[in-house]
């Protein structure tokens, strides 16, 4: 490989103990696996984002975390029990479902408390309890209200607020923003982390959403068609992904094919480089932030000629389209003060350097 | 549309609500007349008719029997039903919709074909007539309905408050008593209600299973063999209240809009 990864946060020998640990974990529905057998360990106080498109097996996974579903093999282990074929009442997990199911006969005050009356506390505790977990999620004010009259946002501050009330080991969250508009979106967000730092406790969220994968987690798992495909800290993720699938899921990413003989490595858009790594195709990744445009006379490791074809200026950053060899388009992020500016229909040569490609077989 | 076909619609429509309606008015207004037969004209009103009903031998023991039976019917229909409806709710469409179809099945017999092989199935049992005899008998008839009541509820239940409950430390017995019970607990009693008023309804299938009882339909029946007095309107009125009220009542939980 010829990108310098960035070191990993944590490496598996100076590690606590996992707190959760699957072992070949896998669920079938009849002939369709769902999730096919894969391992994964989650550390204390880790933000673990489970992130992939719809369909690949996150909730199912999740489901199999919090002992709604059994998976066909592999075993749960947390915090040192096998708790593959205990129900998720004795479970020290607690989650926050996707659609939150709220009781709708119960005020906020009762949602909140369901879980310590189950467990018999005294009348007292209770109260402190759940009146300390509605100041902490700013649902004072709504606690003596029917949970269908509050909007989308606050219910989901009530679902968090009784899962988090048990104090769980593992709180497990399914697309826990996804039902709320964007800037409630962004509001959740911060409000999770926030949780997550006041109650240092683990948390384990699905999403299809990189953005907030990247925002919140500080720990990824990529899945795709139910297998993980990589799982390292978000950095590493992003600037070293693993496979086709997840370079091209995390951020925006050129692909250009191409093919690797002896260590040699022959790219159909042109360019030849060294690359170590078994024979047969494979793909550059290229993010569009680290592709240059040359001036006259200046080189790189990888260089391609084309003609610009769009320029979209973006605050931040000029976005700009070149066209290359066989109708290929290759995205470059350009710095939004460079001058001048590329214009449609000039031919640029652009270039990046060995560093800040990744190559992936296939 | 001209106008003269509007109200040519209009007068046909309330003759024939009218037509519907006015046996029930009747039967009620003639409970309440001065006269000794019911017909008209209605010289006065009077409750005497109503004392004389509550005088009438066998009066009392025939409301307790309707209101045994009929409370019965309803506690254990809500009971079973409940439990069938949820079974059936967690079934495959079709399978859930060819056992139903199944359960349904006495809903469609002629009553009289049903009330005639219940009496021959008692007796080649060997059974004594009596309540015993009877409450089963109305179950057969009242129970698919409580169950097509319960199950539409069931499959429109949000099946993530129960995975919740239970992820909260509920045990699956307590999920359903805290949880489950509770959210469809107006549809269930409404459709124990309904049950209730089809089984204070019924006489076919009474009149064959109970022997030498009487519920107030059989009574009614017995009475006017003798001689239709204005008694009788008064225990049909009454009959009426038991089950509007109740069904009326049913409606309201199980926000049924028909
Ligand atoms: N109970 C089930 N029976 C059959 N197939 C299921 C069941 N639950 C999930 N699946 C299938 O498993 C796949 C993964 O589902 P899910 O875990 O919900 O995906 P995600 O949460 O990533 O969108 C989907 O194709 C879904 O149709
Ligand atoms: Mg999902």
């Amino acid at each position: 490989m010829t990108l310098q990864t960035p070191p990993e946060t944590r490496s598996k020998q100076d590690s606590p103990a996992a707190l959760l640990k699957l072992r070949g974990i896998s669920k079938r529905y009849g002939d369709f696996a769902a999730v096919e057998p894969l391992d994964l360990d989650i550390f204390p106080r880790d933000f673990v984002a489970v992130l992939g498109p719809s369909g690949c097996g996150k909730t199912t996974l999740l489901r199999i975390i919090g002992g709604f579903v059994s998976p066909t093999t592999g075993t749960v282990e947390i915090d040192g029990r096998d708790v593959t074929k205990i129900g998720p009442e004795k479970r020290p997990t607690n989650t926050v479902f996707q659609g939150y199911g709220l009781f709708p006969h119960m005020t906020v005050r009762q949602n909140v408390g369901y879980g310590l009356r189950l467990q018999k506390k005294t009348r007292a505790e209770i109260d402190d309890r759940v009146a300390e977990a509605l100041r902490q999620s700013r649902l004072t004010e709504f606690a003596d209200r029917s949970v269908a009259a509050l909007s989308g946002g606050q219910q989901q501050r009530v679902a968090l607020a009784r899962a988090l009330i048990l104090r769980p080991k593992v709180l497990l969250l399914d697309e826990p923003l996804a039902a709320l508009d964007l800037k409630l979106r962004h509001t959740m967000q911060d409000e999770l982390r926030r949780l997550h730092q006041e109650f240092g406790g683990t948390f384990v969220f699905v999403t299809h959403d990189q953005g907030e994968a990247l925002s919140l987690a500080n720990r990824i798992a990529v899945m795709n068609a139910g297998r993980i495909e990589q799982e390292g800290n978000a950095e590493s993720i992003y600037a070293a992904p693993a496979t086709r699938f997840v370079a091209t899921f995390i951020g925006d990413a050129n692909l250009l094919q191409g093919e690797r003989h002896g260590g040699q490595v022959k790219l159909e858009a042109g360019p030849a480089f060294a690359d170590a790594g078994p024979d047969g195709a494979i793909t550059a990744v290229v993010r569009p932030k680290a592709v240059k445009l040359l001036a006259a006379g200046e080189g790189a490791d990888v260089q391609i000629a084309g003609m610009v074809e769009d320029v979209v200026y973006l605050g931040d950053h000029i976005k700009c389209s070149v066209k290359i060899m066989g109708e290929q388009q290759i995205i470059v992020h350009l710095d939004a003060a460079i001058a001048p500016r590329p214009v449609v229909g000039e031919q640029v040569n652009l270039g990046w350097p060995l560093l800040q490609q990744r190559v992936v077989v296939a | 549309m001209s106008a003269r076909t509007n109200i040519l619609w209009a007068v046909v429509a309330v003759a024939f609500i009218v037509f519907l309606l006015s046996p029930i008015v009747l039967l009620v207004v003639f409970s309440f007349t001065s006269r000794t037969l019911t017909n008209f004209p209605i010289e006065g009103l009077t409750f005497r008719w109503w004392q004389e009903m509550v005088v009438t031998r066998q009066f009392w023991p025939s409301f307790a029997n309707s209101l045994i039976i009929g409370s019965c019917v309803a506690v254990v229909s809500a009971a079973v039903g409940t439990l069938a409806a949820m079974g059936l709710a967690g079934m495959p469409k079709r399978r859930a919709s060819i056992i139903m179809g199944a359960l349904t099945l006495p809903v469609m017999l002629p009553p009289l074909v049903l009330g005639v092989s219940l009496l021959s199935f008692y007796v080649s049992l060997g059974l004594k007539l009596g309540l015993a005899t009877v409450i089963p008998s109305h179950l057969l008839f009242a129970q698919p309905f409580v169950i097509l009541i319960v199950h539409a509820r069931m499959i429109n239940f949000d099946h993530r408050v129960v995975e919740s409950a239970r992820d909260l430390g509920a045990t699956p017995l307590q999920a359903f008593l805290t949880v489950t019970l509770p959210i469809i607990r107006p549809v269930v009693i409404g459709a124990a209600l309904i049950a209730a008023a089809l089984s204070i309804d019924d006489f076919i299938i009474t009149f064959f299973t109970i022997g030498t009882g009487n519920t107030l339909p059989t009574l009614v029946w017995g009475m006017i063999r003798t001689g239709l007095t204005p008694s009788v309107n008064a225990i049909g009125t009454l009959i009426l209240l038991l089950t509007i009220g109740s069904t009326v009542i049913a409606l309201k939980l199980t926000r049924y809009r028909g």
